[in-house]
């Protein structure tokens, strides 16, 4: 189906404005202090002391510029971080391109090597603030819902406190966790977001041991990994039987590219075809599962020298009901809504793209109640 | 193991009896009974599928091939070990015995020099070892590593490599016993064998963003067994970051496909590709096979049967470059033409 949302009359109200343009990838940052107040206080006194003692080593090796966030995003106020202000956020994104919807991931707790009571109280203070001050500041958020990952039972009942305000439409879980994502110790995190018709959305980041070929040593080859490692990951998903066991999974590949996935479908049906009979949790061709489970957001978007290429690898993926649209604010390489899918895309496609995949996926009304100030037409 | 036997020391000789290492370590890239380890051909002879002795090679593969030039890569996995000293004096009985047992009796015969990177005086005294037999065409390496391969820590071998006219081969596996994959050990088989191609993918943005090419502008580096049909989205991903992040590393003068298709080729197998020709249509106006390809019979493996549908939607300019010329100049070691202003440049 593509960008088929039906607008039966009894859901529409004369005057209300059709949806146009969902971000599926938007950056709020807390700083240390601004969680403070959502912690217990020996959970503050813990943290005061000694700080996070994870292996995140995406902030640090390779370093990336300017925290690799676009320059015009530090807000005025001191200390504030790229994505750490409402305000800016909604001017910069939300107001200039006329954004309907933004489904916000805080990426702080990505790494989850905190001890328990730590790592169980860091996300739940993160959807605190998430909720008091941005889904309360602007009714076009939404938000992806941080969870312990590295504590599969505890991150079900972060799930399960959440589940019940519609304004969480995701749940959030690292592109590189401790195991590959089809150990079936996270399972019970799918299978318990599966149950809220709550996507999970695997983000860039979390513990990445650049095991294989090695550690990069620069910014932009650790960035272009991002690709394969998630390539990694599909195949360990789909390998694990997690999309014959829980057929009502639905993931969100979130900032590692799209158009990688033609090829490993490729590969993965080839290798099928020779080993399948041994793999008896993969009745299915590989690239069923992936076209029944998986969901792409776009940013950023690989951008060919002949932009039909992006297309053909749409066609080949079967990926035109599969894309979601997204800028990454604040980051650096934020993807423009008006200039980064190839102009040759025809109107259908691209409004399944920057809105329809994306309303179905998140189950968000089609319409808004309440239009943005300065939308654009 | 037993054929290596002579090329050893006394010591080395008791050292592996006494142990009961062999040569593979303890995980094997090809288990035997893998539908992927050989083809039926392969399993129409007696086990192992891997020619263990010319006899062998030459009842199976040449007696049969057309080919006029046939390269050997036999891969020893030499780093799995950790005494670098034994690793060192593997790599260069492997060598012995290859050129005793295949090259010296076939005059179509090639081969890859086998190589432990544990100490790199040692890799690059055993390439000057072999530097003066025309017969070693390629440094084989593999393709996992502990540190990527365009690494400084790994620029004396490509130096080495291109003085001599050698390839540098990645070859699919490695690492036998450690995490294939980004993220940590997989779990079957399956995953294993897919994570070379992403693991090559990853080796290709570290050469590219070392500068490796810049410094060794006459180098080739050749992947072999990792696929190929992934390289274009990569490319596209990779020059959509250059063009933005240039500075980081301005020993990058080009956009990296560029330096890929000038320096880089890859093995026909796995041609893991789809049935529908359109499909492959499309890959072959994404993809430069006629630049990128070179022909791999892959024996004994199996990776299905992708190359015949690849090679039916050819042109004959196209399908005689990936048979024949691309190879042969891969391979060639005259050492082309340089241009006297080699553009140095020095990494920070």
């Amino acid at each position: 189906m593509i960008g088929a949302v039906d607008l039966s009359a009894e859901d529409r109200t004369e005057g209300e404005p059709l949806v146009r343009l969902v971000d599926s990838d938007v950056h709020a940052q807390p700083m240390p202090a601004t969680l403070m107040p959502y912690l217990s206080v020996d959970a503050r006194r813990y943290l005061e002391r000694y700080g996070r003692r994870t292996h995140n080593d995406m902030h640090a090796y390779p370093r990336a510029r300017g925290a690799g966030t676009r320059l015009d995003a530090w807000p005025a106020q001191p200390g504030a971080p790229p994505g750490g202000d409402p305000e800016l956020l909604r001017s910069q994104l939300l107001d200039e391109w006329g954004v309907d919807y933004a489904v916000l991931q805080v990426l702080n707790a990505l790494d989850c090597y905190d001890p328990a009571d730590i790592a169980v109280e860091l996300p739940r203070a993160i959807n605190d603030w998430l909720t008091q001050a941005w889904l309360e500041f602007d009714d076009r958020l939404r938000a992806a819902i941080v969870v312990p990952h590295e504590y599969a039972h505890l991150a079900v009942r972060e799930i399960e406190r959440r589940a019940p305000d519609p304004r969480f439409v995701a749940v959030l879980m690292p592109a590189n966790a401790q195991e590959l994502l089809g150990s079936e110790r996270y399972w019970p995190i799918y299978e318990a977001a599966s149950a809220h018709r709550l996507p999970i959305m695997f983000h860039t980041g979390g513990f990445i041991r650049n095991l294989g070929a090695g550690p990069p040593s620069y910014y932009i080859a650790s960035h272009v990994n991002t690709s394969p490692a998630m390539q990694t990951q599909l195949v360990s998903m789909v390998a694990s039987g997690l999309f014959q066991a829980l057929t009502n999974v639905r993931i969100v590949v979130t900032e590692c590219g799209v158009s990688w996935v033609t090829a490993l479908r490729w590969a993965m049906d080839s290798a099928w075809e020779l080993m399948g009979p041994d793999h008896p949790r993969l009745e299915r061709r590989p690239s069923e599962y992936i076209h029944d489970h998986v969901w792409f957001t776009t940013q950023p978007v690989e951008e060919p020298a002949e932009p039909q290429h992006l297309l053909y690898a749409i066609e080949q993926a079967q990926l035109a009901d599969r894309l979601l649209f997204a800028t990454d604010y604040p980051h650096w390489d934020f993807d423009s809504p008006t200039q980064a899918l190839p102009r040759a895309m025809d109107a259908k496609l691209r409004a399944a793209i920057m809105h329809g995949n994306a309303l179905e996926l998140f189950g968000l009304r089609p319409v808004r109640s309440q239009p943005s100030p300065l939308a654009t037409p | 193991m037993d054929v290596l036997l002579p090329y050893l020391s006394d010591y080395w000789r008791q050292y592996l009896e006494g142990a009961m290492i062999g040569l593979h370590g303890l995980i094997d890239a090809y288990p035997p009974g893998a539908p992927t380890s050989a083809s039926e051909r392969a399993r129409s002879f007696p086990a192992p599928a891997v020619p263990s002795g010319y006899p062998a090679l030459r009842e199976r593969v040449l007696d049969e091939a057309d080919a006029e030039l046939i390269v050997l890569n036999c891969l020893t996995a030499l780093e799995a070990h950790r005494n670098p000293y034994y690793a060192a004096a593997l790599a260069t009985a492997v060598n012995d015995w290859v050129r005793d047992e295949f090259l010296s009796r076939d005059e179509r015969l090639r081969a890859s020099i086998a190589l432990s990177i544990a100490v790199p005086d040692d890799a690059v005294a055993e390439i000057e070892r072999r530097a003066d037999d025309p017969r070693w065409v390629q440094v084989l390496l593999p393709v996992r590593s502990e540190l990527p391969w365009g690494h400084p820590s790994h620029h004396a071998i490509f130096a080495a490599a291109e003085r001599h006219g050698l390839a540098i081969g990645l070859h699919a596996w490695g690492r036998p016993g450690q995490a294939p994959t980004p993220n940590g050990f997989t779990s079957t088989y399956f995953e294993d064998y897919l994570a070379n191609q992403a693991v090559a993918q990853s080796q290709l943005v570290s050469l590219v963003c070392e500068g490796v090419f810049e410094r060794y502008p006459d180098l080739r580096v050749v992947l072999i067994e990792c696929g190929f049909a992934w390289l274009a989205p990569l490319l596209w991903r990779f020059d959509k970051d250059w063009k933005g992040i240039w500075r980081e590393v301005p020993w990058v003068k080009q956009l990296p496909s560029e330096y890929v298709y000038r320096h880089v080729r890859a093995t026909t197998g796995p041609a893991h590709l789809p049935r529908e020709p359109r499909a492959i249509r499309q890959l072959l106006e994404t993809i430069d096979v006629g630049r990128l390809l070179a022909y791999a019979s892959d024996y004994p493996h199996d990776h299905g049967g992708g190359l015949p549908r690849l090679l039916s939607e050819l042109d004959n300019e196209r399908r005689d470059a990936v048979l024949t010329t691309n190879a042969a100049a891969l391979y060639n070691r005259a050492r082309p033409d340089r241009s006297p202003d080699r553009d140095g440049v020095s990494a920070p």
